[in-house]
């Protein structure tokens, strides 16, 4: 089930009117598990039995994880977790990628060996509660947090149905306590919930499916050279439409959520405002960033083991989460570019540090005093983060190059191929949304409507359900949905 | 804004909407617009579920454009008492649902297929996109979609500014036509009244269409503009031997459950017939089709009740006609082909 679709919204109500029946607290939280099973059963029914695997295993191994005292069991434990977790997200995920890349290597052997493509089906939002999943394990053999006490709370905590496709990957200790305290959703938190829902399906519909997803989808499906001006705009194209597509789901699933009386985490903080790449990745898919960082980043020894080793740490950490995106190399190499843009900004913050240069000197900060340097490197880094997406979308290296080739003016005989009236939507759009990111950057969407007439919310509110309605676009799942 | 919540802004957002919608409904339906459904790949999914009504029971009906125009459901219902089920797709050929209706090992039906040579014997990646986004749809279908189409239907059936090709937000900046740039092909924009599609997929003119030569003209203008591009030859020699032959493998795959199929060469007249009778002379592909594959076909020439229709722009019957040609076509499949109809007439 997508949030853009008529059945959400039927089950939405559904939803609602039960969780504000005068029920228990228990009987509401089995219907919101029931719910979610039945949310995610409408995708493909089977599937609910990997869920229910992943659940059962890692409830019953974190409990034992935290109580074993031996650190031989316990570390086997971990690996049981581990491998479980891991190897269905290898199995399912991977398996295609693994089984192509071993047939070339050994080909390149002068083994001839070709054996049938599997035709492995991909789990909706497998990477997405595999790494849940893997929070709570790891938390509990760390013992960061307390075991959940119930099979109920930690069965929702997994399949709570507004993060369980595609985030925002939430830890225990940010979820678990909502489910074991009885408590009800105000009518502020309806309220804010049903705007943001609302925000959340226009910039995903109107903007991404409606407006952007047509050029992007024309320009990246090209076979040939196409003229500067026409790759780039596919290519901001792209850009809108991935950020507009995976922050419009995550603030669908926190309106949900909040509509339901539960918080979750913010996913998404205006990114293309960012200056420079540590910012961007506290700023894009926040909670993803902040995985890597605590559960591999800093595993692996951060920044603690010395200045090469962060290095190479920070570039493992990238190209895992390169990989992470999708079985193809074309993710690993964007991974691996925004690892050297953070190697670079690194290299750069270490020497000025070491020089003992004043922070507002440092590209990466902005004081009240440089707003519009700041701004121009915000500009430098969005145009950076638009070269990385075009490895993002490129189906392979040869469209890559050709796109990259075309963007720089080195292929030349390229053709045009977009309408005036694709340009506009494009530039617009693009425009608009990097200057309101800026605008925006320390502030959030609940703040700003607060402190404004009501009128205008009211006019903006509208606006945006007359061109839900207007936009007539059909139920197409989310991007990040593949991963 | 002092407002604790946004139970305020919302209420009279939610009004403004209702009053924005129904305005717009209320001027679309004063300007004369009646009620369609989006000819996308769910209701083609819709359609395809409808195959394996039994073979004695029901028709498939696979082609171009021409056979949604042409076949007039409700006349072929009352006539023979047989449901049509209708998979053609516009501007597309019929290969591959024919290729899935052949690996389709519960599809032993009554098949008609639409020929329009142009699209029939095409290559071209672009006019087999619509069946194959229909297909995919249609195979990788889950039950929220399944349950998001039922909700949808009375929606689009009680409100006509849900239509997509004419008032979504895209075909509405459409429509102001703004200039191209050089060398950057900018699809037409069809007349409103051309193209009405009901629930069976059945697809009509409007009467403000066919009334107003001044749209006829403006159609008969876009046909001309997809003509006019580069010359590309037909298909022939040993491509068409091919094509030919894969068409032959699926028919036989059908025959061989028990199906039954017939060709059918829906009219065209004016310049679009003298130009397909030049590109693609009869004997050459019409007659190697029906030769090679064994099966019978009806040809709206070899006909006096059917060669003398004018489409008004030129390609598609008239609703009229459609009624008339549709009452031929069936007994031409009754009285010629031997097919069995619930009905007999």
């Amino acid at each position: 089930m997508v949030f853009n679709s008529y059945t959400f919204v039927v089950f939405f109500i559904i939803i609602m009117i039960l969780h504000n029946l005068p029920f228990s607290w228990k009987v509401k939280k089995i219907n919101l598990l029931l719910a979610s099973y039945v949310f995610y059963a409408a995708w493909n029914p089977p599937f609910i039995l990997l869920l229910w695997l992943s659940t059962v295993v890692d409830f019953y191994v974190g409990r034992a994880l935290f109580t074993q005292q031996n650190v031989t069991k316990k570390r086997l434990l971990l690996v049981i977790s581990l491998m479980g977790n891991i190897g269905m997200l290898c199995f399912f995920k991977y398996g295609g990628f693994i089984l192509e890349n071993f047939v070339e290597l050994v080909n390149l052997f002068g083994v001839d060996y070709h054996p049938a493509k599997p035709n492995i089906i991909l789990p909706a939002g497998i990477s997405f509660y595999t790494f849940t999943t893997l929070c709570y394990t790891i938390d509990m053999y760390y013992k960061k947090s307390e075991p959940v006490k119930s099979m109920l709370d930690f069965s929702l905590f997994v399949t709570f149905f507004p993060h369980l496709v595609a985030g925002p990957i939430v830890r225990p200790p940010q979820l678990v306590p909502q489910f074991e305290t009885e408590h009800k959703a105000t009518m502020k938190n309806i309220m804010d919930g049903l705007l943001l829902l609302t925000f959340g399906l226009f910039i995903k519909v109107v903007l991404a499916d409606g407006f952007l997803a047509p050029t992007a989808n024309e320009v990246f499906g090209a076979t040939s050279a196409l003229l500067a001006v026409d790759t780039w705009m596919g290519v901001l194209a792209f850009s809108g439409q991935i950020f507009f597509d995976f922050a419009g789901y995550s603030t669908c699933a926190i309106g949900v959520a909040m509509c339901l009386g539960f918080a979750l985490p913010q996913n998404f903080r205006f990114p293309y405002a960012a200056i420079g790449f540590t910012d961007f990745w506290r700023r894009w898919h926040i909670t993803l960033s902040a995985w890597l960082r605590d559960y591999l980043y800093i595993p692996l020894g951060g920044n603690r083991k010395g200045t090469g080793r962060t290095y190479v740490n920070l570039m493992i950490t990238m190209l895992l989460g390169g990989l992470w995106h999708g079985a193809n190399w074309t993710f690993v190499v964007w991974g691996g570019l925004h690892g050297f843009y953070l190697w670079v900004e690194k290299f750069f913050r270490d020497t000025f540090s070491r020089r003992g240069t004043q922070p507002e000197a440092v590209p990466m900060t902005v004081s009240d005093k440089t707003p519009s340097l700041g701004f121009l490197y915000a500009l430098l880094t969005f145009f950076l983060v638009n070269v990385t997406w075009v490895f993002f979308r490129a189906g392979t290296f040869d469209q890559a190059w050709t796109m990259l080739g075309s963007m720089f003016g080195i292929l030349k005989g390229g053709a045009p191929m977009l309408t005036t009236i694709s340009i506009i939507k494009v530039w617009s759009i693009a425009t608009i949304m990097v200057v309101t990111h800026w605008w925006m950057r320390n502030t959030s969407l609940l703040q700003l409507v607060y402190k404004v007439p009501f009128w205008l919310v009211s006019i903006g509110w509208a606006a945006m359900l007359v061109a839900l309605a207007f936009s007539q676009e059909s139920s197409s799942s989310f991007i990040y949905f593949q991963f | 804004m002092t407002n604790e919540t946004l139970a305020r802004p919302a209420l009279l957002a939610f009004l403004l909407f209702i009053v924005a919608i129904a305005s717009w409904e209320f001027y679309l339906r004063s300007d004369g617009v009646n009620n369609a459904y989006d000819d996308n790949p769910a209701l083609w999914a819709h359609s395809r579920g409808q195959v394996y009504l039994p073979k004695d029971k029901s028709t498939v009906f696979v082609g171009s454009s021409r056979i949604k125009f042409d076949l007039d459901t409700k006349t072929w219902i009352d006539l023979t008492g047989d449901i049509p089920v209708q998979l053609a797709c516009v501007g597309s050929s019929p290969l591959p649902v024919l290729y899935d209706l052949a690996k389709d090992p519960n599809f032993k039906g009554k098949l008609v297929l639409d020929v329009t040579e142009g699209l029939f014997f095409s290559t071209n990646d672009g006019n087999r996109q619509r069946p194959n986004e229909g297909l995919k749809h249609y195979h990788d279908l889950t039950p929220a979609q399944r349950a998001s189409f039922m909700i949808n239907k009375p929606l689009e059936a009680s409100l006509v500014f849900l239509d997509k090709d004419n008032y979504s937000l895209n075909a509405l900046l459409d429509k102001l036509e703004l200039k191209s740039r050089p060398g950057v092909f900018m699809f037409p924009i069809f007349p409103r009244d051309f193209d009405r599609t009901y629930f069976d997929r059945q697809s009509s003119m409007r009467p403000a269409f066919v009334a107003d030569t001044v749209q006829q003209n403006t159609q008969k203008g876009i046909w001309k503009l997809f003509a006019s591009g580069p010359p590309r030859p037909p298909l022939s020699g040993a491509p068409l031997d091919s094509l030919i032959q894969t068409v032959k493998t699926a028919i036989d795959q059908i025959k061989s459950r028990g199906g039954e199929i017939v060709f059918v060469r829906t009219p065209s007249s004016d310049f679009y017939w003298a130009g397909e009778q030049k590109k693609f002379p009869r004997e050459q592909y019409w007659g190697k089709l029906l030769a090679d594959t064994g099966c019978q076909g009806i040809h709206f020439m070899d006909y006096p009740e059917t060669d003398h229709y004018i489409c008004p722009e030129a390609s598609h019957l008239s609703p009229r006609d459609g009624i008339d040609y549709t009452r031929h076509l069936a007994r031409t499949l009754q009285n010629k082909m031997m097919w069995k109809f619930p009905k007999s007439f």
